[in-house]
């Protein structure tokens, strides 16, 4: 009997009895495609992203309508391939309209537009890191912090965004260095979103080594949530995040701690920068989450904007490495959730929510259309317009291809609706880009034109000397292919999308 | 498919009835990462596809590259089968997904009132 490694679950064909498949010969494809994950094994996967893995060869039995319901060694495989969309007994499937329904789902992040709002509050910070070129190291507010002005103008085209929940989300440099600022602005938000009745959610990006207790109070008072960075062990952090006469990880430590106590433990986050010196500790850095009672983790991959390269040989190197990196920090991770502390991996999360969940993720840089202008905007401390964060980092490298206009120049409607957004528009969707309109991950991955254009200098990209490729190739192949491998592990996976199992 | 090699060049032809330009384009487009790809066609018959390496120092084992030129010609044939024979139902799924969901809300501008009444006032 032909084995079929991952089976889907029986409820979904339980309408049905096999003799019911039996009695209509042949059958009709749709739309599918796959992928060798190992010498043994494909995965196919339809139009909505469902997923079986199969023995290497079964896409041509398909095709070649070798795949035979009378032949009890094929009952199974074709009953799934039923029951999941990847043929049809009929030309025009009898469930055409939950097909349909199911694609619109996962296209539904696009429902209600732009929902993350970023204000640079201040470009001014008190931190020299070695790898980033954006902040500055400087008093003078008037150059490097965002006008009241600006603050206004932010405000009023983020209530004019058609979504009805919208993120307001405070970075720096290091925010809390203008946190006059930050308090102006929620105050003016609040009255404005009760105006055009939006809920607003705050999120306040820091290092944490200015937090005051005024500040966490004024948190507390606001339900503003805090998003901080932490690297590592110390050896990492500090070595990362230098600060003159002082431990800045020891500081973060304290803010978290502090947050915690006031905020409560969910209104703190934590978020991972990978640098070349955290790819020879993957575990070093897991522990240390552990130690502080994290129960998420975020392993972002190395950013290109600040030591942007387009060396394809130095990118090829560095994907390698991060690979290596994530799958060594991911057993880990594994092995801490197995042995009953729950942690979950982020990244790993949003993609596996979308391939074992019929919903979209909410994550901008793996959706298909892009997250940029549809889904995030970057009012920068100068009043410069932005599709995404990552944009604003390559205008401080003096690029401003991504710069849409400027707050108090231009309307709603010419930074949503203009020349450059639809421009943009068309290389925003990884159906219609080269590589990824045949890629069996498509409906995983997404399109970023941002990454293409720093790394690349162009913004359809060249996927085979891509690192957001290679690296997102690799991680899905990783994580379907473990899933298969091990049955223990795809329970520990089911649980992170859950929360807690 | 015919294979003539040497330690700078591979020649590949193909039969032009069992694979199309399109089929391969889409396949060797993954193998320019590598090398210097060209295919034109010979004759009615064939395809002759020339890959050569990019970095010309580096020695290649073309032993080790055939055998996956000729599964990804496979797979890169049956891709673009199941393309063309889905496109129709592809596209049938993608409009029924957002032709009923279109946005039914009154336009948010003003609407205007160059006779002398407010259009809104009007029961219908």
């Amino acid at each position: 009997m032909m084995a079929i490694s991952t089976k889907t679950t029986d409820h979904s064909r339980k309408f049905k009895d096999f003799g019911d498949f039996l009695s209509t010969p042949g059958y009709a494809l749709l739309p599918f495609k796959f992928h060798r994950i190992s010498e043994e094994k494909e995965v196919l996967v339809n139009e909505i992203g469902d997923f079986l893995v199969t023995p290497s060869g079964t896409a041509a039995r398909i095709v070649a309508r070798e795949v035979n319901p009378e032949n009890p060694s094929d009952l199974e495989l074709y009953a799934d391939l039923i029951a999941n969309f990847f043929i049809s007994p009929s030309p025009l499937p009898d469930l055409i309209e939950v097909l349909a329904t199911r694609y619109r789902t996962k296209k539904s992040f696009l429902d209600y537009f732009t929902s993350l709002h970023i204000f640079v509050i201040s470009l001014r910070c008190e931190h020299t890191c070695h790898y980033c070129q954006v902040s500055r190291v400087t008093t003078d507010k008037n150059r490097f912090d965002m006008s009241q002005f600006h603050i206004d103008e932010g405000i009023a085209m983020m209530m004019k965004s058609p979504n009805p929940r919208v993120t307001m989300e405070f970075q720096g440099g290091e925010a809390l260095l203008a946190f006059e600022n930050i308090v102006y602005a929620v105050e003016k938000t609040k009255m404005e979103a009760d105006k055009h009745g939006k809920h607003v959610t705050y999120v306040v990006c820091t290092n944490l080594a200015l937090l005051s207790d005024e500040m966490v109070q004024y948190f507390y008072a606001n339900n503003i949530l805090v998003s901080t960075s932490l690297d590592g062990p110390a050896f990492i952090h500090n070595k990362n995040r230098h600060k003159a006469n002082a431990n800045s990880h020891q500081l973060v430590i304290d803010g978290i701690h502090k947050c915690r106590e006031i905020l409560g433990e969910e209104n703190v986050s934590a978020l991972v920068t990978t640098t070349t010196l955290s790819l020879e500790y993957p575990e070093e850095i897991v522990d240390e989450y552990v130690r502080l009672g994290f129960h998420n983790i975020f392993l972002r991959p190395i950013s290109p904007y600040g030591f942007a390269t387009r060396n394809t040989n130095k990118n090829k190197y560095e994907t390698a490495r991060f690979l290596d990196f994530y799958k060594k920090a991911l057993a880990r991770i594994i092995q801490y959730n197995i042995e009953g502390y729950f942690i979950r991996e982020d990244y790993a999360s949003i993609i596996l929510k979308k391939i074992l969940t019929p919903f979209p993720v909410g994550y901008v840089d793996l959706q298909s259309p892009a997250g940029l202008i549809t889904n995030v905007i970057v009012f920068n401390y100068d009043g410069s317009i932005y599709a995404s964060d990552e944009a604003r980092m390559l205008a401080e490298m003096n690029d401003q291809t991504f710069k849409l206009g400027t707050l108090g120049e231009n309307t709603y409607e010419e930074i949503f609706y203009g020349g450059k957004a639809a421009a943009l528009s068309e290389v925003m969707v990884n159906e219609s880009l080269p590589g990824c309109s045949e890629c069996a991950f498509q409906s995983y991955c997404g399109a970023d034109p941002v990454f293409n254009h720093t790394t690349q200098g162009d913004l359809i990209g060249h996927r085979p000397t891509s690192s957001f490729c290679q690296r997102n190739m690799e991680i899905i192949r990783y994580l379907i292919e473990t899933m298969d491998r091990n049955k223990e592990i795809e329970k520990i996976f089911r649980s992170w999308i859950t929360d807690r199992s | 498919m015919e294979v003539l090699q040497s330690d700078s060049l591979l020649k590949i032809s193909v039969n032009a009835h069992v694979y199309t330009d399109v089929m391969l384009a889409k396949c060797f487009y993954w193998y320019s990462n590598n090398y210097e790809v060209d295919f034109r066609k010979s004759g009615n018959e064939n395809f002759e596809i020339t890959l050569k390496p990019l970095r010309t120092s580096e020695v290649i084992d073309w032993t080790t590259i055939i055998p996956k030129i000729k599964q990804d010609l496979i797979d890169f044939k049956l891709r673009q089968h199941i393309t063309d024979e889905t496109k129709t139902i592809r596209e049938l799924i993608i409009a029924k997904a957002f032709i009923y969901f279109d946005d039914e809300d009154a336009p948010v501008s003003e609407i205007s009132d160059p006779v002398g009444f407010t259009p809104q006032s009007i029961k219908v």
